[in-house]
């Protein structure tokens, strides 16, 4: 009965890891086949400068592959989930900062309109992108905790 | 776990870069994402036309102003006498916007931003379509209203 509480968390986590793991693999697959497309896709954000564009366009489709494989097989998973926040985060600042100066990420124009559509995707994609750094933020935690747990053991044997 | 950050990412970059050499959309490191690269025909012609370019076929009143935005944004402002062709649902009203306008007729095509795709991507639907006299001016909005030259509000889209 005192295992209880731990399975459960040790599920939760790996849930978890699936759902954030799947969601990488799934976001790479299209950019690797598409690598012109996917570059026009980072065009459009108009974050990057230029020359950065194409080389974003061809690393990051595999970091997120690997991302993502490295989360669902649970292989170094402390580097992958603080890998996995840094790009979720910068993947909602960049959102966050589109949507503040009214530029429409599927066309890269600006919009001085507050209703239709497009506001209303990227709000959405807002939403998403949200959940999934909440999720990436509970797994690091945990990861953190109990890396701490199992060093804090360790100490308390060795004494 | 830094250790492995920098392990992954690293993984991602060599991969990224080898799988690119041997793919069929093989991207070359760094592109030239200028206005001008993306919107020059194979014959090697220019689409752009500049500010000035565009107020003297304005005035002389040589040109056809297409506004590639959405309805809801022209409705907001577009440059005055412009017809409204969105991009978005061109197959939807290419033949009620174009019904009257001559395949040999001088087309300046805007919208607004520096990196807005959408008045590229209809410039390149009229031309292929057999409109070959077709220009594109480049975040022609927001350098239009700058120059403080004459604009129209609201008003009825044709789309």
């Amino acid at each position: 009965m005192l295992e209880t509480p731990k399975k459960r968390s040790t599920i939760f986590l790996l849930v978890i890891r699936l759902i954030l793991g799947g969601v990488f693999v799934y976001a790479s697959v299209d950019k690797i086949i598409h690598p012109a497309a996917f570059a026009e896709a980072v065009y459009n954000y108009q974050i990057l400068p230029d020359a950065l564009i194409n080389l974003t366009a061809i690393v990051l489709p595999w970091l997120e592959l690997i991302l993502g494989a490295f989360l669902i097989l649970g292989l170094w998973l402390p580097g992958a989930a603080l890998l996995c926040n840094l790009l979720l985060i910068t993947f909602f600042g960049a959102l966050v900062f589109n949507l503040a100066r009214g530029l429409d990420i599927h066309c890269g124009c600006f919009s001085t309109s507050q209703e239709g559509t497009s506001n209303l995707c990227m709000c959405l994609y807002l939403i998403r992108d949200g959940i999934f750094l909440l999720l990436g933020l509970y797994l690091l935690t945990r990861i953190f905790l109990r890396k701490s747990e199992a060093f804090t053991a360790s100490m308390n044997e060795q004494l | 776990m830094f250790w492995q950050t920098t392990a992954i990412v690293l993984l991602a970059v060599t991969l990224g870069l080898l799988i690119n050499q041997i793919h069929p959309g093989r991207l070359p490191l760094v592109g030239d994402w200028s206005p001008e690269a993306q919107l020059t025909l194979d014959s090697g012609e220019s689409m752009v036309v500049s500010i000035d370019q565009a107020r003297d076929n304005f005035f002389s009143g040589n040109a056809i102003f297409l506004d590639a935005r959405a309805s809801e944004i022209y409705r907001e402002g577009h440059i005055q006498g412009a017809q409204n062709l969105p991009w978005e649902r061109v197959d939807e009203y290419f033949d009620k916007v174009m019904a009257d306008i001559p395949e040999d007729a001088l087309l300046i095509v805007y919208c607004d931003g520096e990196s807005c795709a959408l008045s590229k991507d209809l410039a390149l639907e009229l031309f292929y379509r057999g409109y070959e006299n077709v220009r594109v001016f480049v975040n022609g909005w927001s350098l239009w209203v700058e120059q403080q030259f004459p604009v129209s509000k609201g008003g009825k889209s044709n789309a």
